[in-house]
């Protein structure tokens, strides 16, 4: 089984191009992805900053030729992207540990625009689930998964990156003391009801906002967020009225067109009589017109712009990171481990299939021979069989072991010589069969490994 | 004595401008709050210098432009200490610019002033003086309000290009600035028109005739019209934000010219 993993981020790809392969609801897409012969098993992850996918494949060349043509040809919406954007310009791929230590790196928000910031762990795991759902989740992609889980949960825990994490919040709100003397006078306008939002909310009430509205497409959303923090709670249908009164305008809703544009902010402009907005757009597709950001009095920052803002001030993360990097390394070479005795499965069944298929023909010889029934012939074949478990014992147990060391594929191939485990004339060969079913057989730990 | 004070002095806001822009770019260092108190120490050196200037015989007039000029200097200081005492908002850096300006205007005394203080001078009546004070402290209010609205451009342009400067903090907010140049506005404009109207009071003690004409004259009512219009604008019209900061550093470029410039050229 290799691990293949294809997809952008805000590295690689500006949010103009970002917003296009933006995906809302992953599993029609994973659907598509684990029907063909290809890809095993995939996980989709669509966040704000990334959209990835992580495949199990049991060949890993025509995995990444899917992959890129799901990037090119269904992801994109058919739209053409702009000549230099194109999309093997911004695509990028990682194969097994590269792989694993890429999505480790990003539940562990070592990789996030934002280093430290808490949404992402959420993100993958509403990902997984969704995967999961799916049926597009297998028992490796689960198994990665719980490792990348334990990954983050132990770089949370062990170092400071998130003691002082620079959300977007944050920054945001670090911006608009560049633009407003106190926030003892200003009022917030959150569209949208979501984690990024929520964290918003806490980062402005904690700088001193007066007075906070939540408008959501789903107003039963807003009302909960809002009681929650004392906000006022609103639809999207009272926005131009909202926006005139708001200092600060943080947004992040689905939507495939801007729902605030230029003259939304120009009437808002005018009914506050040209004081400034401050407005925030963490929103993939973008929920605020660019153009917007022309206007005399409406400062626009998207994303990419607040991630800019975020590197000034991640020189302490970074020193943290070191740290983060190491227990992350820790964590593949673990799970490297277990996908390596995964690799030791069929040939320690081949191996028992042999010894198994060479007891069976001798005990068929003794018997004929000997003329062995009834008790007797049990009682010999109870015999065998504990010789050969007994033999087999401590080889099967040294293969797990070592296998999950840099040394266990001399072993695996050592015992494959030794007992011709490869010769398809020899007894118990039909076992091979076995080794290219899809899931199942026997998983490395499930008799004592971990 | 009242030389060197002067001098001094003009050292004093050099020293005070060069340790704001240095404390801006170290924030975490002391040297912020020490460039006010720099500051505060040329103020008071300042004052000193011109109470010398009062007790000669006779005292020079501050009808003399060289002295004019330093006198609108120590009151934009003190209008610009007076913001950052008080209203403790980031103002550090409007105060460094203004006292990079009021050194180079201190400096500009100093060098004519041995001439003006040698020289004797004829003792003039209360109008000229009256003229010279309030006008000078309406050109230094305005003087800060056009400073403001300068660093307001900055800030904008900076802001809107998504620009990130590492010393950022240290910076006063756009509506704070925004606020120091309304409130210069608002202050400096009945000053800088009194002091108009104080002139044309001396003009006709003189003359006879509220008008006289002559270059300062012509070009200073021109510059007093252009910040009416500036102040119907800002507080009838609405303008804030980019286009008042625009016009009110626009505003003091002109009157810069109108009063000191015709007046060296004349």
């Amino acid at each position: 089984m290799r691990v293949v993993l294809a997809g952008m981020n805000h590295r690689t790809a500006p949010l103009e191009v970002r917003e296009r392969f933006a995906v809302d609801d992953p599993e029609p897409w994973l659907a598509k992805l684990v029907a063909g012969e290809e890809i095993d098993e995939a996980v989709l992850l669509s966040t704000c900053n990334r959209v990835e996918v992580v495949a199990i494949t049991r060949r890993p060349d025509a995995a990444r030729h899917r992959l890129r043509s799901f990037f090119a040809r269904e992801l994109g919406r058919g739209e053409p992207l702009p000549e230099r954007h194109a999309t093997q310009s911004v695509l990028y791929e990682h194969t097994d540990t590269d792989a694993v230590r890429h999505l480790f790196r990003v539940a562990s928000s070592i990789d996030s625009m934002v280093v430290g910031e808490p949404q992402i762990l959420g993100q993958v795991k509403e990902a997984h689930r969704a995967a999961v759902g799916a049926g597009a989740s297998g028992p490796v992609l689960s198994r990665l998964f719980a490792s990348a889980f334990a990954a983050a949960k132990r770089v949370r825990s062990e170092t400071r990156i998130a003691a002082r994490p620079v959300s977007v919040a944050r920054v945001a709100v670090d911006l608009a003391r560049q633009i407003f003397e106190t926030f003892e006078d200003k009022r917030a306008l959150l569209v949208g009801a979501g984690e990024m939002i929520e964290a918003a909310l806490e980062a402005l009430r904690g700088a001193g906002l007066s007075g906070v509205s939540v408008a959501n497409r789903t107003p039963a959303h807003a009302d909960e967020l809002a009681r929650r923090f004392g906000a006022s709670a609103h639809g999207l249908d009272e926005l131009p009225g909202l926006l005139a009164g708001a200092d600060v305008v943080l947004t992040c809703i689905a939507a495939e067109r801007p729902p605030l544009g230029v003259v939304l902010f120009e009437e808002a402009l005018r009914a506050r009589r040209r004081r400034p907005i401050f407005a925030i757009d963490i929103g993939v597709p973008r929920n605020i017109d660019p153009e917007v950001n022309a206007l005399d009095g409406v400062y626009l920052y998207d994303l990419d712009d607040l991630g800019g803002v975020a590197e000034a001030n991640a020189e302490e993360r970074r020193r943290e990171t070191v740290r983060a990097e190491a227990i992350v390394q820790e964590e593949v070479e673990r799970f490297d481990g277990w996908l390596s005795a995964l690799q030791a499965v069929p040939t320690i069944r081949r191996l028992r299939a042999r010894a198994e298929a060479v007891r069976q023909a001798e005990l068929e010889k003794a018997a004929a021979r000997l003329g062995l029934e009834g008790e007797t012939r049990s009682g010999v074949e109870a015999l065998t069989r504990a010789i050969v478990n007994k033999l087999l014992h401590a080889p099967v147990s040294r293969l797990r072991e070592r296998a999950e060391r840099d040394e266990g594929l001399a072993y695996l191939e050592a015992a494959r010589v030794l007992f011709a485990l490869d010769d398809p004339t020899a007894p118990g060969a039909e076992a091979d069969l076995l080794d290219g079913s899809k899931g199942g057989g026997e998983e490395p730990g499930s008799s004592g490994g971990e | 004595m009242v030389i060197e004070l002067h001098q001094l002095t003009a050292a004093l806001y050099l020293a005070a401008s060069l340790t704001t822009f240095v404390g801006l770019a170290l924030p975490s260092s002391p040297l912020g709050r020490a460039a006010i108190w720099l500051l505060a120490a040329a103020a008071i050196g300042h004052g000193l210098a011109f109470a010398q200037l009062h007790a000669l015989v006779p005292p020079p007039p501050l009808t003399d432009l060289p002295l004019a000029v330093s006198l609108m200097a120590w009151l934009a200081v003190l209008f610009v200490l007076g913001l950052v005492l008080l209203r403790r908002r980031r103002l550090e850096s409007l105060a460094g610019l203004v006292a990079a300006l009021a050194f180079v205007g201190v400096f500009y005394a100093s060098l004519s002033l041995r001439r003006t203080v040698e020289g004797g001078s004829e003792p003039v009546g209360g109008w000229p003086h009256l003229h010279v004070i309030l006008a000078s402290a309406g050109i230094a209010l305005l003087g800060v309000a056009g400073l403001a609205g300068l660093l307001f451009l900055a800030e904008d342009r900076r802001l809107r290009a998504k620009r990130r400067l590492e010393w950022v903090r240290g910076l006063p907010s756009l509506e704070a600035l925004d606020r120091v140049n309304l409130l210069a506005l608002a202050l400096g404009f009945p000053l800088l028109t009194f002091g108009v109207v104080a002139g044309m009071l001396w003009t006709e003690d003189m003359t006879g005739r509220l008008w006289a004409g002559g270059a300062h004259a012509t070009w200073s009512a021109l510059a007093w019209a252009i910040y009416l219009a500036l102040a119907v604008a800002r507080f009838g019209v609405g303008w804030r934000g980019r286009e008042a900061a625009a016009s009110a550093a626009a505003g003091f470029a002109f009157l810069l010219f109108a009063v000191i410039g015709v007046g060296i050229a004349a």
